[in-house]
């Protein structure tokens, strides 16, 4: 348990004093020191793409970066309100990644455009950057109505079921729909409707979540006690594996229905975890990772889609110009930014098809190198750090639960995407947290960062001051 | 429930340090052999955004004229640019975007020069470091050539007028210095330099199905019969070996010379008598006597007729100019017919357009070869001499009293009214004093009827300043087609008439 969650019983009364106690900092001070710092290289790299393309700061250099510290320092002062103790990290790390993000989408929005050099990306409107600022503004607000709905991290237990049909079906409707209202780029996961287009998975997978925690908190005990030993593994009892199996049905069913291997792996990897944190059992892992391996070999066997995902993995030069020819695009722009990257604006990554989206770390690692990219990871490792932290430090089970599904989901999105866009792993098109374009992403990201600082507020807040009436009260340690 | 986050948070870092693992392994170990994967989209493009050296020829007085240059394109790209094609595709060859990746894909000076012209050589590294603060891409050096402008467009067309398979090198005979070289047929460089695979490779095609061989360089990778030319390394071979005492000394002369231990026999061109019969050496190579000729190869022998033509660079594979150049063959023969015969350049002895020049070259220059050279300079993009060319002499081929000899000999060719060249490279031709000597060769053993006409030449003679080689295959009489060509290049080169 980290010293700054429990400092008030370390505290002892001055003897016939009447001196209060003092409060454990809130951090809000360098947070927003934090946001300044994060504002300012996203400023530098802003004005960096507009040297790299055309040796002109770009004119939106006011506008957007300003805008942004704007909306940063607006979610910043909510936390000030809402939530003083939480984290100070997280926000100013995810608006980095956010920032950053930005910048790369200004920075394939004017390639080809004008003078500019580079060819122009089809996928890409004109004013995709400013689209990006505005959901980036959506999801602030997100960010600041989970804090200011959800005061404490324990109430969500309250509607596990309700979320987790929820989830359910918002996760089943693009599978239902026809094509036309669900199916973009082969991939079966939108809503579409007027001209908006949602990826309703990505909030799917929040109500999930909290799913998971409810159901797993009450069923824990039965999931840990009972079962058999074999071998020095606790098998658990036949019975209880229902719900894990119905899980691993329903993203099987999400695979084969909206051809979404990502989303698959994600949620399966998800509730695996939570089982595991719930119960502490090796084995839970071991099945788990068993079954979506098995999962995984009998999809690529039967269905031509993971198969060519396959394929392409073992051997992606080998249809350089066919399937392969996005993965090896990624490569290829990887090794051409090598250790320092080209610079923004003067690499070559519109060669990639969506860059902007599932293979914009590839972008990154071509423009700003090596050193960027590993910059970026860190920043993801540390935001899982700080919610496994929260989550660790938090005495309510069921926040404990809820918090480190999240920050572990963070973490596998992240390995995920990074790994198959980098050939580590077959690709399965997911987005990348904070930094691919599009909204629902995005909003979702920033209800993630809302719920983790919501469990560190709680986790770090201090118990509420006893009336102090010496000679009465006494403050008694608790083992 | 901690122990397990604990654990969970271990395994997270495990899977960030896996992925930064890997990047690590791709962004710095894999990073050059996926540069190097066929078709990298983003090496190409970079190779295209380098503004590449410019070839400049700037041999010879008057101005300069660049005959390669890299013009801008939209978007940051160059596209190679040659002014006068067929003047000059001998020399630049051509730079396709295929690059150094696929043999053939660059050739020419391109390729000799290409890391000078495209900026990667080590001595340009200073001026890349500076593009590197300077934001500026990088720049290639360009390359000064030897080649006379005014040299080189009149050996490319009196070629083009005769519009036969031909080759034509002038050098200057005392540093090397290359000062025109001239093929023909040629082609289009500029066809080569398109931004398009599939144009590129129906062109390139097209060019390599053509039975002229427009992509052949008749003047450095052709070898045709060197026919009487050859006369003069038997000359040579006679004085150094003193068998010949001196231009007036008579040698045997007969209308029909039988070749030893055969039954056919050598003939004069006219079929008649060689002078008196009993001619000067200097008369018989002005009147160029096939007996004279082939009864001195006999007399001399084929070891030293061998010595010799080594010694004038015949049988070296490993020349460059830096072009590189076809060897020369001459065979170290034992039979005395065979021996008789390639004493007058009627055997298996072939020679290219360069190995003419080179011989008339050796002559003007006391018997000093200088090594060929086409590249004078090459300058950084800003303009600083990064490297220079100090001729060097390959070797001392004859004395400079023999040299003296053949000068007389081959003055004695174009300035006699019976010279076989008086009339094309004499003083009805030109007032310029050209020493030179004629040959026309039946084609070696595969006679195709129509003779190869070959001239080599120096200018002027009491002072040379340029040294000519030209075969013309089918050209009929060497005096007749292949003399006149070299007579251009010299007065255009002399700036007299």
């Amino acid at each position: 348990m980290s010293a700054a969650a429990s400092p008030i019983s370390d505290q002892v009364m001055p003897r016939g004093g009447l001196a209060p106690i003092p409060l454990p900092p809130g951090r809000r001070g360098t947070e927003l020191a934090m946001i300044g710092f994060a504002v300012m290289i996203m400023a530098f790299a802003w004005a960096a793409s507009g040297f790299g393309l055309n040796g002109h700061i770009p004119p939106g250099l006011i506008t957007y970066v300003g805008g942004f510290a704007v909306l940063l320092l607006g979610a910043h002062l909510a936390v000030r309100f809402l939530a003083p103790w939480a984290d100070p990290l997280m926000l100013p790390l995810a608006g980095l990644l956010n920032g950053l993000g930005v910048v790369m989408i200004y920075r394939l929005q004017e390639s080809g455009v004008g003078k500019n050099p580079g060819q122009p990306i089809s996928t890409l409107t004109a004013n995709a950057a400013l689209t990006q600022l505005i959901y980036t503004a959506v999801g602030l607000i997100a960010f600041v109505v989970v804090l200011a709905v959800i005061r404490e991290p324990r109430v969500l237990q309250r509607y596990t079921y309700t979320l987790g049909t929820l989830g359910l079906i918002v996760l089943a409707i693009p599978a239902i729909l026809p094509a036309r209202f669900s199916d973009i780029n082969g991939a079966k996961v939108w809503i579409t409707f007027g001209g908006f287009s949602i990826q309703p998975g990505e909030f799917a997978r929040i109500a999930l979540a909290v799913f998971f925690a409810g159901y797993l908190v009450r069923k824990r005990d039965v999931l840990s006690l009972a079962g058999r030993r074999v071998i020095g593994i606790d098998l658990p009892r036949a019975r209880d594996l229902g719900p894990v199996a119905v899980i691993w049905l329903a993203s099987l069913l999400v695979l084969v229905f909206e051809s979404d291997i990502g989303t698959s792996a994600l949620f399966f990897g998800m509730f695996i975890v939570m089982i595991y944190l719930a119960t502490q059992r090796t084995s839970w892992m071991l099945i788990g990772v068993l079954m979506f391996v098995g999962g995984a070999a009998i999809a690529q066997e039967f269905i031509p889609h993971v198969h060519e995902r396959f394929e392409v993995w073992l051997h992606p030069f080998a249809q350089a110009l066919g399937n392969g020819y996005q993965v090896v695009q990624g490569l290829e722009g990887m090794a051409f930014g090598g250790i320092f990257g080209t610079g923004l604006g003067q690499g070559e990554p519109y060669h990639t098809p969506l860059v902007q989206s599932d293979f914009i770390l590839t972008g990154f690692g071509e423009e700003l190198g090596l050193t960027g990219l590993m910059a970026l990871v860190l920043i993801y490792a540390l935001i899982t750090q700080r919610g496994l932290r929260a989550a660790i430090a938090v005495r309510d089970p069921f926040s404990k639960l809820l918090a480190g599904g999240l920050a572990f989901i963070l973490a596998l999105q992240v390995f995920i995407i990074l790994g198959g866009v980098s050939n580590l792993i077959p690709l399965t098109g997911i987005t990348t947290p904070f930094l691919s374009q599009g909204g629902s992403s995005l909003i979702a990201s920033w209800i993630v960062i809302g719920l983790l600082m919501r469990v560190s507020d709680a986790a770090r807040r201090p118990a509420p001051q006893p009336i102090q009436d010496e000679g009465l009260t006494q403050v008694v340690r608790a083992g | 429930m901690n122990k397990a986050l604990r654990r969970l948070s271990i395994a997270c870092l495990v899977m960030f340090v896996v992925l930064l693992g890997w990047v690590n392994y791709l962004q710095v170990f894999r990073v050059n052999s996926l540069a190097s994967e066929p078709g990298n989209r983003r090496i190409f493009d970079q190779q295209q955004k380098n503004q590449r050296g410019e070839i400049i020829a700037a041999g010879g007085t008057g101005p300069q004229k660049v005959i390669a240059e890299s013009k801008p394109l939209k978007g940051g790209f160059y596209h190679r640019v040659y002014p006068d094609p067929f003047t000059y595709a001998p020399i630049t060859g051509y730079d396709s975007i295929l690059g150094t990746t696929s043999p053939g894909g660059i050739t020419g000076i391109e390729l000799a020069e290409n890391n000078y012209l495209d900026g990667t050589a080590s001595k340009l590294a200073v001026y890349n470091l500076k593009g590197l603060f300077t934001g500026k891409s990088r720049q290639g050096a360009s390359i000064y050539l030897t080649i006379s402008p005014k040299a080189q467009a009149a050996a490319y067309a009196a070629l083009a007028q005769l519009g036969k398979v031909a080759g034509v090198v002038a050098i200057n005979p005392k540093t090397g210095a290359i000062l025109a070289l001239a093929s023909y047929p040629t082609f289009d460089p500029n066809k080569y330099a398109t931004e398009s695979s599939a144009v590129l490779s129906k062109i390139d095609k097209a060019y390599r199905t053509d039975p002229n061989q427009p992509l052949l360089n008749r003047a450095l990778n052709d070898t045709f019969p060197p026919g009487s030319t050859f006369k003069i390394v038997t000359s040579s071979t006679a004085f150094e070996t003193h068998k010949v005492d001196n231009p007036d000394s008579t040698i045997p002369a007969p209308t029909v010379y039988p070749l030893p231990g055969s039954s056919s026999a050598i003939h004069n061109d006219d079929d008649g008598p060689c002078g008196n019969g009993k001619p000067s050496i200097l008369i018989a190579l002005t009147l160029s006597c096939n007996t004279a000729f082939a009864e001195l190869g006999d007399h001399v022998g084929g070891q030293n007729l061998h010595t010799y033509a080594d010694n004038y660079n015949f049988n070296d594979p490993s020349l460059t100019i830096p072009l590189p150049v076809s060897a020369s063959p001459y065979p170290l023969l034992t039979d005395r017919a065979q021996i008789a015969q390639s004493a007058i350049g009627q055997f298996n002895d072939k020679v290219t357009p360069l190995e003419e020049a080179m011989i008339a070259a050796s002559v003007a220059n006391h018997g000093v070869m200088m090594q060929p050279y086409m590249v004078q300079e090459v300058r950084a993009p800003d303009q600083e001499v990064v490297q220079n060319t100090d001729p060097t002499e390959i070797r001392q081929v004859v004395s400079s009293q023999v040299a003296s000899y053949l000068t007389r000999m081959m003055e004695s060719v174009t300035h006699n009214p019976s010279g076989t060249a008086y009339l094309t490279a004499g003083p009805p031709a030109t007032r310029i004093n050209i020493a030179g000597k004629t040959g026309t060769a039946q084609n070696g053993a595969e006679a195709i009827g129509i003779d190869d006409a070959v001239f080599t030449c120096f200018a002027p003679a009491d002072n040379p300043q340029i040294a000519v080689g030209v075969i013309v295959k089918g050209g009929g009489f060497g005096a007749a087609a292949a003399a006149p060509v070299a007579v251009a290049v010299i007065k255009a080169f002399l700036g007299q008439q």
